[in-house]
């Protein structure tokens, strides 16, 4: 069996470092917890650090160019073993797995930072940290991998951190059912890359990336197969990256910690699905039926979030379903065939969505676990630090120049344009302008106007204050200690202010075409045209641009209208109040998908689980069991009564049978 | 012939008598009447030997037996009549099963090839009864016994040995020592029968 | 007039038959032993018969070996209903019905 090797094959043992000092960190600390009690906060960020120095310390290996006969080959490659034949084990270290590396262990690094803060006081601190390095080394194994199979255990170990993460909180019943919503939607992800895996070693005979690119070029795949195989791919990708219809599981997932939040469900995990169609490009390419299906599918999710968020009251929801449509925006992306715009938005939205969720947790720290925006306000004068990051990543994610927001988004759009989707385009133009209004709704609501923490909970229109703050609630850290430690306030502050930078400059990345530092990073996996697609489009990138813009000042006027103007704040509570009660069903009720998932997956298993748990089994198998137990002592009994004690009747049955036998001999054998 | 149907009239009239007399004592009676009459009846049958050994042993030692016993037990049940709540009279079924047991041999002696019989004449060639060599005698009963049947003849010693120790074991000591006073206390109270539990 | 074999045969089953159903349907384990004795009597009348039929001593010799039995038989018999029935008031052998089960 050929063994086609993406990367220069050799001996990395950085990689080693990069891969596993995080596992280490994670056994560590869940050994020794209860002893290292605070310095499992400074262990878990040491072996991130760690894992993100040997990252830049192996950058020349991942972008290194090997000439290898006919062909160029591009990073490096780490044989871990042979399992079977066709089941060769590797690392894969090239310019994508570096991107992807890049925001886990650097990302990663802030947001272990900020937990040490955000976490401090809580009884499951080691915990936290245990878990938290576990994720990452899980993410990397996703990441880092050369063939499906390693992808798939990636794949499983992120869900069951996420598990982990989200029921963080485990007295919280919502936090568990959470956790467990989220990891069995997963899990059907799960299927569906397990199937792929199946139809490639039916196709190629092997699960390793390059077996099954070149397999695709050698056209071992029949279009129906290579379609099959894409979609089974991608079932996994919506189940893990929140696509419609799997997506349900992500709002819910804000039940964790908001560091969870930032890491888990903004930055990395919910990106596994970009990657590995990124990853995967080559069978894009060859099947136009799996472009159109991802393309589809990725512009819905990302109306779909737009929309859904523009009717949440919790800060977190609204940043998860912003983070469900910014990954339609991305699937979308690499779905079409347009990878470098795809992941650009990825990297650019690593930075600004985890400063968003991390600004909130200091949001949500000062204000005692209050998460409802309706309870907000005037913050900008309480918290200013807070305010204007929060400010600079929501013109990050509405797309307006400079931030890093506008270069990544309008390139995927323009580029489904060009590449010939009008419908995509039109639909992620106008997705820009519902994210701006909902965004900027946010910003409106809980930073600008009087606070509002002091009104009755009902007269602004919470029908259940004692879920106020929702998912958190105030009941939310039942872990924390009486007398919580002073901790200094800066190392919240400080990874906030660090990822100010890439929400400003990460789009700068993509200026300047083939020269730009993006396009010279990811040519060599992608090649020129998936960086700037070729096509014939309609308009030029300048007017798309201005199009889009105008669509995003569209929307931040409509939410200044709303919500913004003086108006509107000083009537703030009676207009929250008529909005809250006055939201249309649809909305509350997200669109039905919880329902429909309910009624035609949850209630059907649990009536099957119901008629053989408390009915076949107690009845039938249990019954069988009964049935030999009463058959044996029936037959006993009828035994039993033969044996009266009494001597007259055993010498009547002797008697009884020796007139038999008599009788027996006399007429039979007699005879 | 007419021996012969006097002495079964007598014997079956006896061993009625003795399954179906009101008082065991009778019953011992009628056993010995039985005994007596077989005794007889092996006297035409040439067995004088045996005849003598029936009287001896049976109606002299095993009666006698019974009759120790009977004066040891009290015996207040009327025959044939229904427990009280235990077998009920099973006089009927087992006779049925008698009857068909009878038949069932005739039948089958009716249908076998008939032996060559040899009367009992008590006037026969066989000369005067205990001489060697006349059919039945004591010589040859005994040499018999002693030269080719001496394996049985020993195992049967060995059978008594057995149920004389068998004996003595089961009705042999009857009150074993008493430890301290407080059974003599109140000797007016009747000691359970040892068998009357209905498990 | 000589009497035929099956004659003897018949008393002897006849006499056995007695025997057994005094056995089973009377309720006094004494008169019980007294119909034990009137079955090995019957066999004993076999024996002799068929030993006078064909002239042959084995049947004296065992009808004396079976006298011996039933005197050992009926000892031990006695003996177990006199430890049976020392203390009780009446003899009843429906009494002994300890081996229910």
């Amino acid at each position: 069996m050929p063994v086609h090797v993406m990367g220069l094959e050799g001996q990395y043992p950085l990689l080693f470092l990069i891969w596993l000092a995080p596992l280490v960190g994670a056994v560590v600390i869940w050994a020794f917890g209860p002893r290292l009690r605070t310095w499992a906060g400074p262990i878990g960020c040491a072996t991130i650090a760690v894992s993100f120095l040997a990252t830049l310390a192996s950058w020349s290996d991942a972008i290194r160019r090997t000439p290898e006969g006919a062909t160029t080959v591009v990073g490096a490659h780490q044989t871990l073993g042979t399992w079977l034949s066709g089941f060769n084990l590797g690392l894969l270290w090239d310019p994508l797995s570096l991107v992807w590396t890049l925001v886990i262990t650097g990302i990663g690094f802030l947001i272990h930072f900020y937990s040490m803060g955000y976490m401090a006081g809580d009884r499951g601190y080691a915990r936290f940290f245990a878990y938290m390095n576990f994720f990452v080394f899980a993410m990397l194994t996703l990441v880092l991998s050369d063939n499906f199979v390693g992808l798939l255990i990636g794949w499983g170990l992120v869900g069951l951190a996420s598990f982990f993460l989200i029921g963080f909180w485990y007295e919280r019943p919502s936090a568990v059912a959470a956790a467990t919503k989220a990891f069995v939607m997963n899990v059907v992800g799960d299927v569906g890359i397990l199937f792929a895996i199946f139809i490639m070693i039916v196709a190629v005979g092997s699960v390793s990336y390059g077996d099954a690119f070149a397999g695709v070029a050698a056209h071992k795949f029949s279009p129906g197969l290579l379609y099959l195989a894409c979609a089974m791919l991608f079932i996994g990708c919506a189940a893990k990256s929140a696509q419609v219809p799997l997506h349900s599981w992500l709002p819910d997932a804000m039940e964790g910690p908001t560091p969870v939040s930032a890491l888990i469900h903004a930055a990395t995990m919910v990106t596994a699905g970009v990657y590995l169609i990124a990853r995967c490009w080559p069978m894009w390419q060859a099947s136009p039926d799996a472009r159109a299906l991802v393309g589809a599918i990725g512009a819905v999710t990302a109306l779909l979030g737009a929309i859904l968020g523009v009717g949440q009251w919790d800060i977190k929801r609204i940043l998860a379903y912003s983070t469900m449509s910014q990954i339609g925006y991305m699937i979308m992306g690499v779905g079409i065939l347009a990878d470098g715009a795809g992941v650009l938005h990825f990297f650019a939205h690593a930075w600004f969505k985890a400063q968003l969720f991390l600004t909130a947790g200091i949001v949500i720290h000062a204000l005692d676990n209050e998460q409802d925006v309706r309870r907000m306000g005037g913050l900008h004068k309480r918290a200013p630090f807070a305010f204007w990051s929060m400010t600079v990543a929501t013109l990050a994610i509405c797309g307006i120049p400079p931030f890093a927001g506008f270069f990544s988004k309008d390139a995927i759009v323009y580029d489904a344009l060009v590449l010939g989707h009008p419908l995509l385009y039109a639909v992620g133009a106008v997705t820009a302008g519902i994210t701006s209004y909902y965004m900027f709704r946010l910003l409106f609501v809980a930073f600008f106007g009087t606070y509002r923490g002091d009104v009755d909970p009902s007269s602004l229109g919470i029908r259940h204050p004692e879920l106020a703050g929702t998912s958190a609630g105030l009941a939310a850290r039942p872990h924390d200690e009486g007398s919580p430690h002073h901790v200094p306030g800066w190392l919240m502050s400080a990874p906030v202010a660090v990822l100010w930078i890439g929400s400003i400059f990460a789009g700068f990345l993509f200026v300047g075409g083939t020269s730009s530092p993006w396009y010279r990073l990811l040519e060599p996996v992608f090649g020129g045209t998936l960086i700037f697609p070729e096509g014939n489009a309609p308009i030029s990138e300048g007017v798309s641009s201005a199009i889009v813009l105008a669509l995003v000042l569209i929307g931040i006027g409509i939410a200044y209208l709303r919500y913004g103007n003086a108006a509107a704040l000083r009537d703030a509570i009676t207009r929250i109040r008529q909005e809250s009660i006055r939201m249309p069903a649809v909305l509350t009720n997200l669109f039905y998908f919880d329902i429909a998932i309910d009624a035609l997956f949850v209630r059907p298993a649990r009536a099957f689980g119901f008629a053989f748990g408390r009915i076949f089994d107690p009845l039938i198998i249990d019954g069988a069991v009964r049935e030999a137990r009463i058959s044996a002592g029936w037959l006993g009994h009828l035994f039993r009564s033969f044996q009266t004690g009494m001597v007259r009747a055993y010498a009547l049955t002797i008697v009884f049978g020796a007139a038999v036998f008599i009788v027996y001999y006399a007429v039979v054998v007699v005879r | 012939m007419t021996t012969f149907v006097i002495l079964a009239v007598l014997i079956i009239a006896s061993a009625v008598f003795v399954v179906s007399a009101p008082r065991t004592v009778y019953g011992v009676i009628g056993l010995l009447a039985n005994f007596f009459c077989l005794a007889v009846m092996y006297l035409t049958l040439d067995a004088e030997f045996l005849a003598v050994i029936q009287v001896i042993v049976y109606s002299g030692a095993i009666l006698m037996l019974f009759l120790f016993v009977i004066a040891l037990l009290s015996s207040g049940v009327r025959p044939f009549a229904p427990g009280k709540n235990r077998l009920p009279n099973v006089l009927i079924p087992v006779s049925i099963f008698a009857a068909i047991a009878f038949a069932g041999l005739m039948f089958t002696f009716a249908h076998t090839s008939p032996i060559t019989e040899h009367a009992s004449d008590v006037s026969s060639i066989f000369g005067p009864a205990g001489t060697a060599g006349v059919f039945g005698s004591v010589a040859d009963f005994g040499r018999a016994l002693f030269t080719t049947y001496l394996l049985p003849f020993e195992a049967t010693a060995f059978v008594l040995i057995i149920a004389v120790i068998g004996v003595i074991a089961l009705a042999g000591d009857v009150d074993p020592p008493r430890k301290g006073p407080g059974r003599r206390a109140a000797p007016g109270k009747p000691r359970e029968p040892i068998l009357k539990e209905r498990v | 007039m000589a009497v035929p074999l099956m004659y003897y045969i018949t008393l002897s089953a006849l006499i056995f038959l007695i025997g057994a159903v005094g056995v089973v349907a009377r309720r006094n384990p004494l008169v019980m032993l007294m119909g034990i004795e009137l079955m090995w009597n019957a066999a004993n009348l076999a024996f002799i018969a068929y030993a006078r039929a064909y002239l042959n001593n084995a049947g004296h010799i065992f009808a004396f070996l079976v006298i011996t039995v039933a005197a050992a038989e009926a000892a031990i018999g006695l003996a177990i209903v006199v430890a049976v029935f020392r203390r009780s008031d009446t003899v009843d052998v429906d009494d002994v019905a300890a081996l229910r089960g």
